[in-house]
């Protein structure tokens, strides 16, 4: 354990640039508004009504989706900053030329990858938590300014949207990681390359012989997307919203896929460990 | 004892043979130097004994039969490859925690020792120092963990003069001992000469010799006569015939005699050339 201890605490430090990049991103784009804001007042500009809802809008359903929404934004960075991440965990040492100084220490190579799959993808969903909790903050004291805030719905829908994200960063860091024990730079876009020409020539096949290939990319969007029952932007009344968010937890998280996408996710890991632990470092 | 047996060993890239048949023993507290010319396959060799490459044959270390790498075998072996392959997004101060934590068999008074005698900046990453602090700080990680064997190829590679002295010094001083050995893969033979007590020269992937260096340097004479005696030389049939400044030399048996002749025992870099051929390196 001691050991597992000091690998992730060499990954975070050598992590720790790309990883704390959302926040100064969310930072910059914080600032940004306010100044906007700033500026705006002293123009005269700002709008009054600007965050008016009509009177007998459901104040959950606002709640909701206002929070769910907000998190779109840090939880596509944060896929973006998982795939920088995991595409240079297995092969970044050898493109820097220390893979023989960290080989020759005595600590098993599991602990390894697993130290650095657990820093992408553990560090990478803190940091969104961070920001989705900041984020949720900020959008929930405008919301309670306007009398259209409710705690509960609220969080779920941060939450929810939290959950989603990590779900989908799971699949898609997995895969990259995966992809990292394979090539040696790029790994993402090669990788990504390689399911596309696949996927296409399964394509064909099965267009022209009438096969039924799998076909590799619908698989993991399968894989990645959440199934919600009902679209809840559609109009909806209050009761309605409370058991859409109540379903929603069963679409997202507890239901049989979950457990599926973790599996997936398990044996990406182990193959990326098994191709990593039998190159040849020369 | 013998800490690491190799028998067969056979190690190809594609067609090429990098190692053929290799048969080796290296025994208990002794300072082996192993010389090959560029390619020859030192490096793939060590590299074969930590287990980081594939290869056919049997290596046994301590008795334990490497095939592939096992991370156990790090607490018998510590190993210096080229300096330069330090994590530079590392301080010094996070190497040495580093390399301390996961090392059960970490000397911190050893650690705390070399540190104080070298001049090691702890917060500055390792990409910003000299190769000759690079260097320092390899020894210091690598001679705090109590270890059997120390494999060191070409460590010294890129080094100035000083600190190839400092580096093989600290190494005799910090770690040598009767119980330990040290296998050392360099190009400068004549720095090392002096502190080695076997050699192994290899070639084309294949062990030419391996010998105790007094006992090999015991058969064979190096004889020096005016140039115009070269005619008496080459009739000795000589393994070597070199020349010097109003002089031929040659190395032969050490029971050959010659009259008016200087005779002297011949360097690891003459043998080695005698022996494998090509430049002397």
């Amino acid at each position: 354990m001691n050991k597992f201890k000091t690998l992730i605490k060499k990954d975070w430090i050598i992590s720790k640039k790309t990883l704390l990049m959302p926040f100064w991103i969310t930072a910059g784009f914080y600032l940004l508004i306010i100044l906007g804001i700033v500026i705006a007042y002293y123009k005269g500009d700002i709008q009054s009504n600007l965050f008016d809802f009509p009177v007998d809008s459901p104040i959950n359903a606002i709640s909701y989706i206002a929070n769910l929404s907000v998190v779109g934004l840090p939880g596509l960075m944060s896929i973006i900053f998982i795939i920088m991440l995991m595409q240079g965990a297995l092969n970044e040492d050898i493109r820097r030329n220390c893979e023989l100084f960290h080989r020759s220490q005595p600590v098993s190579i599991w602990l390894r990858t697993g130290s650095k799959f657990y820093v992408g993808l553990l560090g990478n969903w803190i940091v969104l938590f961070l920001i989705a909790l900041f984020t949720f903050i900020v959008v929930n004291i405008i919301l309670a300014t306007i009398h259209q805030f409710d705690f509960t719905t609220a969080i779920s829908g941060m939450l929810q949207a939290f959950s989603a994200f990590v779900k989908t960063g799971l699949i898609i860091g997995s895969l990259t990681f995966f992809c990292s024990a394979i090539f040696k730079d790029k790994a993402f876009l090669k990788g990504l390359s390689i399911l596309v020409a696949v996927h296409l020539l399964f394509l064909i096949f099965n267009n022209l012989f009438g096969w039924n290939l799998p076909l590799p990319l619908s698989y993991l969007m399968k894989l990645m997307i959440i199934d919600t029952e009902k679209n809840i932007l559609v109009g909806i009344d209050e009761f309605e919203a409370l058991n859409l968010i109540k379903n929603a937890w069963n679409s997202i998280l507890f239901n049989w896929k979950t457990l599926y996408q973790v599996l997936f996710s398990g044996a990406l890991f182990a193959g990326a460990t098994l191709i990593y632990k039998n190159k040849e470092i020369k | 004892m013998e800490l690491i047996e190799v028998r067969n060993l056979t190690k190809r890239y594609g067609s090429l043979k990098a190692l053929d048949k290799v048969d080796l023993k290296i025994p208990e507290g002794r300072i082996i130097g192993l010389l090959g010319k560029n390619g020859a396959g030192k490096s793939t060799l060590m590299r074969c004994i930590l287990g980081f490459l594939k290869f056919d044959g049997e290596i046994d270390i301590m008795g334990e039969r490497v095939n592939h790498h096992k991370e156990s075998i790090h607490n018998l072996i510590a190993f210096i490859p080229d300096v330069s392959s330090l994590d530079d997004r590392l301080t010094v101060q996070q190497t040495i925690d580093y390399v301390a934590s996961l090392n059960e068999s970490w000397n911190a008074v050893t650690a705390g020792r070399l540190l104080s005698r070298s001049d090691l900046p702890l917060n500055q990453k390792v990409g910003n120092l000299s190769k000759g602090m690079k260097t320092k700080l390899y020894l210091l990680i690598t001679l705090s963990i109590d270890v059997k064997i120390l494999l060191l190829d070409e460590p010294t590679l890129g080094l100035d003069i000083v600190f190839r002295k400092e580096f093989f010094n600290t190494i005799l001083g910090e770690y040598f001992d009767e119980t330990k050995t040290i296998i050392i893969s360099t190009h400068q033979v004549e720095e090392v000469e002096q502190i080695l007590q076997d050699i192994i020269f290899i070639d084309e992937g294949k062990i030419i010799l391996q010998e105790d260096i007094a006992e090999l340097k015991n058969q064979y004479s190096l004889i020096s006569v005016q140039s115009n005696r070269k005619e008496e030389l080459e009739k000795l049939n000589p393994m070597l015939i070199t020349h010097t400044l109003g002089k031929v030399n040659a190395i032969v048996g050490s029971d050959v005699q010659i009259e008016g002749a200087e005779y002297s025992r011949p360097s690891l870099s003459d043998l080695f050339v005698a022996k494998v051929g090509g430049s002397n390196e």
